[in-house]
């Protein structure tokens, strides 16, 4: 009989092509144009070369890092733009017109001018410590692979501005494009609550007369409820597969190592998803549209607050309205995917996903408070 | 045996009292007619029936057993038409039957036959495939109907199953039902249409703001009142002299007359056709057509309350 009930639900619901366009189809439309818009920043952000000068003295000790930073500047993907000079007072110049970031002088002791700091400077000084600390092999390295040296020290670079920014917001920052696609599986694992709310319209006798008819056969309501969000949570969850598996294998968006946590989080945000649309349809008054309308309204303001239209918004709430981080159940989902992707750990993960768990409780059992009586006052 | 029973239902919504002590009592067998016009209560009492509305007051027994909300054995052998169509638009005319029926016959091969009796009975054998958006309304009502009885139910409860339909689909769905009762159901059938009601029902309880205000089989109501006969002629003038002249004719009850037309009512067995005419005759008035009809359920509703059944 429930597998009966279920296989005609799942039929039901297949054929609604409405909340299949926006459980489905719309999310990966959404992915599609921030790829699109992604690239272009991607492209943008391309590393350009530093334009660079340095000031030749002579010395045998010299000689390699003159070598080294010819190394750094040869090809496609080099990292400075180089202008060399013997005087020091011609590189002041460029300096002060701003034809170069800054300068290395040679010696004994490697020397960096620069007249302001930013990340050219930064990616300078690092080249030039990277150096000092370990001349030769550096040395070595850059004449086989130069190209390692740049992506390294870029590296370290953003990993240095990571672990400041942890330190400030409790919240990593160093891959904002992820962020977006992954508030992206939590809206499409919230716009699930379009299923849900059509489960309770089909089983509120005073919402629909489908329900009232079908409050009046010889089957437990929570029955026939049941097996419809059993058929509801599989199209949930189908379909945020199938978003999941579109973001990795045609966008190339990175979910980290752990595919079986990841598929783990898709459920638990496709059952999250269900309940609270369960939850919202059961406690607002009449009509459809009014419950649509709701569950949009409050998936949008969550992913907005996830950071879905505004990447620092994640970091503004953390670090300003920190409850509001915890109380977002668009965030929590944003959060348990980024954190699978960026933590070794995964404490900060487990606890996203108890809070996703309390709040699927906390829906599904005031759902069925609002749903189990079985009489009507009104219709 | 009495099939449905219920004893003083009080229903209110608010302020307004939808139910006032209802008591109607449904014997096997019976085409059960309940007649009242729009907001009646007719929904309402069906609802209330069927365990669906709460009440503030009364008694419901079906089957010689009180009716709750989980009474399944009760519920499986009630067949339910709903005054609005409750089908499924994602499913077509053959999966709607098939799923409702399986609500209550579970077994596929069982099932299977049921469907295919359902659908010859409302003569959607052509639009098996179809969706019920591609349907007619009279062919979605007779979905609707399919939906309602293809489990082969003993009492058959039909809320206005022919409200909005063109009069050869309301015949085929009164033959219908007329057939189902011959099969055996009992038969609770709700309408506002006296002629539906008249042409089919063995028993009727007319109510109105949910009382109810005459009961018995169409013979029955149409003997409680004094009226017996009503002449109608169709006539250009007549004065007022002319007029209380003819009311003071032997027998009738009241003469009006408006939009060129004279409406008589005379009391039973006074057979006053005759009359009418000679008194036309004398005073010499010009008259179009003139007929006499017996009284309708219309008229039993319009002497007891005053008012028309349908406005
Ligand atoms: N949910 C409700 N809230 C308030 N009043 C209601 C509600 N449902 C029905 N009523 C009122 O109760 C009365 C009876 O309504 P009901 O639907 O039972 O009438 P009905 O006889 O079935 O009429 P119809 O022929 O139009 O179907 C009406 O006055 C109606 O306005
Ligand atoms: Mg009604």
């Amino acid at each position: 009989m429930f597998l009966q009930l279920f296989r005609y639900r799942l039929k039901c619901l297949l054929r609604d092509r409405l909340l299949i366009f926006w459980t489905l189809v719309f999310p990966i439309l959404l992915g599609t144009f921030f790829n699109m818009a992604f690239m272009n920043l991607n492209n943008d952000e391309k590393f350009e070369p530093i334009s660079a000068a340095l000031v030749t003295g002579g010395g045998a000790n010299d000689a390699i890092f003159e070598q080294t930073v010819h190394q750094m500047s040869l090809g496609k993907d080099r990292l400075f733009n180089l202008k060399t000079t013997a005087s020091k007072h011609q590189a002041d110049q460029w300096l002060k017109k701003g034809k170069i970031k800054g300068y290395f002088t040679d010696g004994p002791l490697i020397r960096l001018y620069v007249q302001e700091t930013g990340i050219s400077q930064s990616i300078m000084k690092t080249f030039a410590d990277h150096y000092r600390q370990n001349s030769s092999a550096f040395a070595d390295i850059a004449k086989a692979n130069p190209e390692a040296i740049q992506k390294g020290l870029l590296d370290d670079l953003s990993q240095q501005r990571n672990s400041v920014k942890e330190v400030n917001t409790g919240g990593a920052k160093p891959n904002n494009v992820l962020n977006y696609f992954y508030t992206l599986i939590a809206m499409a694992c919230l716009y699930g609550s379009f299923w849900g709310n059509k489960e309770v319209c089909d089983t509120q006798a005073d919402l629909s007369s489908r329900a009232a008819r079908l409050n009046l056969a010889p089957v437990h309501k929570l029955k026939l409820f049941l097996a419809g969000c059993c058929a509801d949570l599989l199209i949930i969850y189908g379909e945020i597969l199938i978003l999941l598996a579109f973001l990795h294998f045609i966008l190339g968006i990175d979910f980290g190592t752990r595919t079986g946590l990841v598929l783990l989080t898709a459920w638990i945000g496709s059952m999250l998803g269900l309940t609270f649309g369960t939850f919202v349809s059961a406690i607002t008054r009449k009509g459809e549209n009014l419950k649509f309308a709701v569950l949009t309204a409050v998936t949008m303001a969550g992913c907005f607050l996830a950071g879905m239209m505004i990447g620092d918004m994640k970091y503004l709430v953390a670090e300003y309205v920190p409850a509001l981080a915890w109380l977002n159940p668009a965030n929590l989902l944003t959060d348990a995917f980024y954190s699978l992707y960026y933590y070794d750990s995964l404490n900060r993960y487990l606890i996203n996903l108890a809070m996703i768990a309390v709040f699927t409780i906390v829906f599904g059992f005031g759902t069925y408070l609002m749903i189990r009586r079985r009489k009507y006052a009104n219709l | 045996m009495t099939i449905v029973e219920t004893q003083n239902l009080v229903k209110r919504y608010g302020d307004l009292v939808a139910l006032d002590h209802l008591s109607l009592e449904v014997k096997e067998g019976e085409i059960f007619g309940l007649l009242g016009p729009n907001g009646s209560g007719k929904s309402t009492s069906l609802n209330c029936i069927l365990s669906l509305l709460s009440f503030d007051k009364g008694e419901v027994k079906i089957f010689g057993k009180t009716m709750k909300p989980d009474a399944y054995s009760i519920k499986r052998n009630i067949g339910i038409v709903m005054q609005n169509v409750a089908v499924f638009d994602e499913l077509t005319v053959y999966e709607n039957i098939d799923y409702f029926c399986s609500l209550y016959v579970p077994d596929k091969k069982q099932r299977k036959q049921l469907v295919d009796e359902a659908i010859d009975f409302v003569e959607l054998g052509e639009f098996r495939k179809f969706y019920p958006k591609k349907l007619s309304g009279g062919l979605l009502r007779r979905l609707n109907i399919a939906c309602g009885i293809a489990h082969q139910p003993k009492l058959i409860i039909l809320d206005e199953p022919t409200v909005a339909v063109d009069p050869q689909s309301r015949n085929k769905i009164l033959e219908g039902i007329k057939q189902l009762h011959k099969q055996g159901a009992t038969i609770i059938y709700t309408s506002h249409y006296m002629e539906e009601v008249e042409q089919i029902c063995t028993q009727i309880v007319i109510i109105d703001k949910g009382r109810v205000i005459a009961s018995g089989t169409k013979e029955e109501l149409k003997a409680m009142i004094s009226m017996g006969e009503k002449i109608t002629v169709e006539t250009f003038s007549i004065s007022s002299d002319q007029m209380t002249a003819l009311r003071r004719l032997p027998g009738v009850i009241t003469a009006e007359y408006a939009d060129e037309r004279l409406v008589i009512k005379s009391e039973k067995e006074t057979n006053n056709l005759a009359a009418v005419l000679d008194f036309f005759k004398n005073e010499s008035i010009t008259f179009g057509r003139i007929y006499s009809e017996l009284p309708t359920l219309n008229d039993v509703f319009l002497e007891i309350t005053g008012k028309q059944l349908r406005d």
